[in-house]
């Protein structure tokens, strides 16, 4: 499992266009992607998860990637998130 | 007549288009072969799919990446591996692929309605939107061909989806009435992308009228006439026509600096309400918030907003202006302002009763909640704070005491904000005028209120119809006033700003430019025009103009120098 800690730039938080962004590229892994936020795990594959959480700009999230292609995919997720 | 929300600028006359909603009335069933009724869920799926990926094209190329990207996170949300999971689920126990859809649907868009965060909770709307269209897939609904409207049509819709939107040949389509929405709904923003003159949230609009109908669409004023009359139709479509050319000439001035004939630099900002309104001053290029409005963030609720939720609001006013000024103006009401929860006192005279920073001094623990949000936000732009309906000195110590003791407060708690907080002076009232010196010694700023400031120099009531005649900017001792506001904080070398209608007046233009006024405060629609007609005058020209003003004994005298005059230009 690989992992990393990251704040949320965007003040308006993590909302429909960066969340659908992220869920759909996530997607294309063949790994688990978890955000651990507020003391809740959110399946980052889930826009729908993703959105309930009301991730709030400025806020620290964790990610984590495991699974056969991790690496590539914590990856892919910094830069949409960035 | 009917009314409903005027949503998109500009006046369109033609014959009515009902779009018939469909109907997507469905029996549950649940006992069905889960096999093809998946199979029948994934095709309507991918339909869903290629239909969407289709508007979010057109919806680029006609309004832009931002409508287009939100229109794309639909694709993302149909295909959302939780939703399918629960949707599959119903349809393995034997439930047909509609009721498997509405179920889920309805269970997350319930989910985001409940949510505290506003923006979270308008995605509910989303899941609606995907689901009734899904629905129509699923049952074969028919839509109405909007795509095929003849030359003139005005469509006329409960709502309009965003794949029918994506149909509207703008060519044709002259005006949109709809039964819900406002200023800020999906369909509004593509109306105004499109320049189709809209009226949103008219009630029962598609029982009222029928197709082939004659209406006109007045979008400037929220208006709908019925079987308009001959001379109707032609004062419309000269201003239909007017409309249109005004506007391509105001194209010009769009990117522009806002400069007065012979280059003098001033600026233009934008009025607002809420967070909704200076997303529109941005699209109508103003150059920031001369205004922020707070009570209306007070009205229609029946409790206070608190300190965080005012935060967020001023925050996000902040963001979205990115470091240009936000003038926050501090709570003003008063007894004519219908808050039931504030507990306001009946009062027989409430325009020179307890409102304004009056009120806010006597209700100190809300004025404090209020003053460290907006400290707060002003971590996140050029917050800048206001304070209506001042008439003393001791009133502004009072308020820079207060906002002293909380950034002692947030400094120990660590907290950021604008060391330099501006804080500005309404001049609205008699009694700040003439101590208008003193005043500018206090503040940072002025920002002079021309409806309140005339109705207090002329001592008229702006609401009475038997003395409306004397509530004009143009008395000479209005004018009078706004010239002495003016100096004083040029003496005092503070910047001196108009947020009343006066700002936006073609005739009082050149009168302020003369006095030197720096700011210029107006609706958002105005902003362009504004800018237009200060690019008119120089310093000499507005000067003549107030000179000529300055010998005259009446209003009546100084309306017709100005009218003559502005002509010239």
């Amino acid at each position: 499992m690989v992992s990393k800690e990251l704040t949320i730039l965007s003040d308006d938080g993590l909302h429909m266009r960066p969340a659908g962004e992220l869920a759909d590229a996530m997607g294309k892994y063949n790994c688990d992607v978890t955000i651990d936020y507020d003391g809740s795990s959110i399946d980052a594959k889930s826009i729908i998860q993703i959105m309930a959480a009301c991730i709030k700009g400025r806020s620290k999230i964790l990610i984590r990637c495991d699974g056969k292609d991790e690496e590539q995919a914590l990856k892919e997720a910094l830069k949409i998130l960035d | 007549m009917l009314k409903g929300i005027g949503s998109s600028e500009g006046y369109g006359i033609g014959k009515v288009l009902i779009v018939k909603e469909q109907s997507l009335y469905f029996v549950p069933r649940s006992d069905c072969d889960p096999e093809r009724e998946l199979e029948r869920y994934k095709k309507a799926v991918d339909e869903f799919c290629n239909k969407t990926k289709q508007v979010a094209e057109h919806l680029k190329e006609a309004v832009g990446e931002q409508e287009a990207g939100i229109i794309n996170s639909h694709i993302v949300m149909i295909k959302d591996p939780y939703m399918n999971e629960e949707i599959e689920k119903l349809i393995q126990a034997g439930h047909c692929a509609e009721s498997a859809l509405a179920s889920v649907c309805h269970k997350f868009s319930n989910m985001f309605s409940s949510a505290k965060d506003e923006l979270t909770k308008q995605r509910a709307v989303d899941v609606h939107d995907i689901k009734n269209t899904v629905l129509s897939i699923l049952l074969g609904a028919e839509e109405t061909d909007i795509s095929s409207a003849p030359e003139n049509t005005i469509l006329v819709a409960k709502d309009l989806t965003p794949s029918m939107t994506a149909c509207i040949n703008k060519d044709n389509i002259s005006g949109i009435i709809t039964e819900t929405g406002g200023r800020t709904s999906h369909s509004a923003i593509i109306a105004r992308a499109m320049e189709i003159p809209a009226v949103l949230s008219v009630e029962n609009i598609t029982g009222i009228l029928s197709n082939g109908d004659t209406v006109i669409v007045n979008g400037s004023d929220g208006v709908i006439i019925q079987s308009p009359n001959e001379e109707q139709i032609e004062e419309y479509a000269k201003k239909r026509v007017d409309f249109i050319e005004e506007r391509k000439a105001l194209y010009e001035f769009v990117g522009r600096e806002t400069t007065t004939a012979d280059g003098i630099k001033l600026e233009l900002l934008g009025n607002i309400r809420n967070t909704h309104d200076a997303v529109n001053v941005i699209e109508c290029d103003g150059e920031g918030i001369g205004l922020f409005r707070t009570e209306f963030l007070f009205m229609g609720r029946s409790s206070a907003p608190d300190e965080e939720e005012q935060f967020e609001e001023y925050k996000r006013a902040a963001i979205i202006m990115k470091n240009k000024p936000v003038i926050i103006r501090t709570l003003d009401v008063g007894g004519d302002k219908a808050i039931p929860y504030l507990k306001i006192k009946k009062e027989d005279n409430y325009f020179l009763g307890c409102r304004g920073v009056r009120y806010c001094l006597k209700n100190k623990s809300m004025y404090k909640k209020q003053l460290r949000a907006i400290i707060r936000a002003s971590a996140f732009g050029d917050v800048r704070i206001l304070l209506p309906l001042v008439t003393s000195v001791d009133e502004v110590r009072q308020v820079r005491k207060m906002i002293q003791k909380i950034m002692d407060e947030l400094s120990q708690k660590g907290v950021a904000y604008n060391k330099n907080l501006k804080v500005g002076v309404m001049m609205e009232t008699s009694a700040a005028c003439l101590v208008a010196d003193l005043l500018a010694k206090e503040a940072d700023f002025f920002s002079i209120g021309t409806n309140d400031l005339t109705q207090y120099i002329m001592c008229a009531d702006r609401g009475n119809a038997d003395v409306a005649y004397l509530c004009s900017t143009y008395n000479p001792a209005v004018i009078r006033s706004i010239k002495y506001i003016i100096e004083c904080g040029k003496n005092a070398g503070i910047p001196v700003g108009m947020c009343g209608e006066a700002a936006s007046d073609k005739y009082m233009i050149p009168l302020l430019i003369s006095f030197g006024l720096d700011e210029f405060s107006v609706n958002g629609s105005s902003v362009l025009y504004t800018r237009k007609v200060i690019s008119q005058w120089t310093k000499s020209q507005a000067d003549e103009v107030a000179k000529l003003v300055s010998e005259a004994d009446t209003e009546q005298e100084i309306v017709r120098i100005l009218k003559e005059n502005a002509n010239k230009t």
